[in-house]
């Protein structure tokens, strides 16, 4: 079965801009547009609409710091992603591991009927 | 559109022919997947996957079938993009290799193996930055 993946969240974090945004907030704890653009090649408005992406997504969250506002990444969110995506390949996983076995057993059915039809 | 993709592989101990079957037939679909599939192994045959009682419906068409090699089909929930999945089947020892991609994930430009990957093994997979988003993974995975 398909697991219900949050579309918003997906395509949020599906940019590579965005998860390097991520990866620096991350690291450092938290940053302004203007911090982030000077570690990033893109400008401070191109970082600012990427962390506008990434807040209605609820990855980050903002706090006025100055003239500025400060963004830090919402973990349970950025959880909540991780688990969704694994959660996909986790049945997937599973469902090879039925097919292994069955095939396995159905083959082994086989070769005992052969080894007894030469007998 | 850039589509995201899941691939997988794994050695099975049995004949192509055999592990053909269990992908492509619906009796062997239902142990391994859905709780009912009923759909005539054929190119262009569209039938359904069933979950309990009904609660959970699919529609399946069967877009390539090549014993015992090949086996690929479009499957969705209603008013979901139809995900495409491709079963390549490769004789190797006294067994087979059996791949799997699942293709249309989404959408979203994204690669759902990819963050997996890095979720699980710390694989630097997209630059630099990576690695440290996967220790962040793991300890976030680790703690819950």
């Amino acid at each position: 079965m398909s697991a219900a993946v949050d579309d918003e969240l997906w395509s949020a974090i599906g940019d590579p801009t965005r998860r390097r945004l991520l990866d620096l907030l991350l690291a450092d704890g938290s940053g302004t547009a203007t911090g982030l653009s000077e570690r990033l090649p893109v400008t401070r408005q191109a970082v600012a609409k990427h962390l506008a992406v990434l807040g209605r997504a609820g990855l980050v969250r903002a706090m006025p710091a100055g003239r500025e506002r400060r963004y830090r990444v919402d973990e349970e969110q950025l959880a909540r992603a991780i688990a969704q995506l694994s959660a996909v390949g986790a049945a997937w996983d599973a469902r090879l591991r039925r097919i292994k076995r069955i095939a396995e057993a159905i083959q082994q059915e086989r070769d005992q009927h052969r080894d007894r039809e030469t007998q | 559109m850039e589509y995201g993709s899941i691939e997988r592989e794994i050695y099975v101990e049995a004949a192509p022919e055999v592990v053909f079957e269990v992908v492509s037939r619906p009796e062997h679909i239902a142990q391994w997947w859905s709780d009912e599939a009923s759909f005539e192994p054929a190119p262009g045959a569209v039938g359904e996957l069933v979950w309990g009682e009904r609660e959970h419906v699919a529609a399946i068409e069967v877009v390539k079938a090549e014993p015992p090699r090949l086996f690929a089909f479009r499957w969705g929930h209603i008013g979901e993009d139809p995900l495409l999945v491709t079963f390549e089947l490769t004789p190797s020892g006294t067994g087979t290799t059996l791949r799997l991609t699942e293709t249309g994930f989404r959408e979203m430009g994204w690669e759902a193996a990819k963050l997996e990957e890095m979720y699980r093994d710390h694989v630097s997979g997209w630059d630099h930055y990576v690695p440290r988003l996967g220790e962040y993974v793991t300890r976030l995975v680790s703690a819950s």
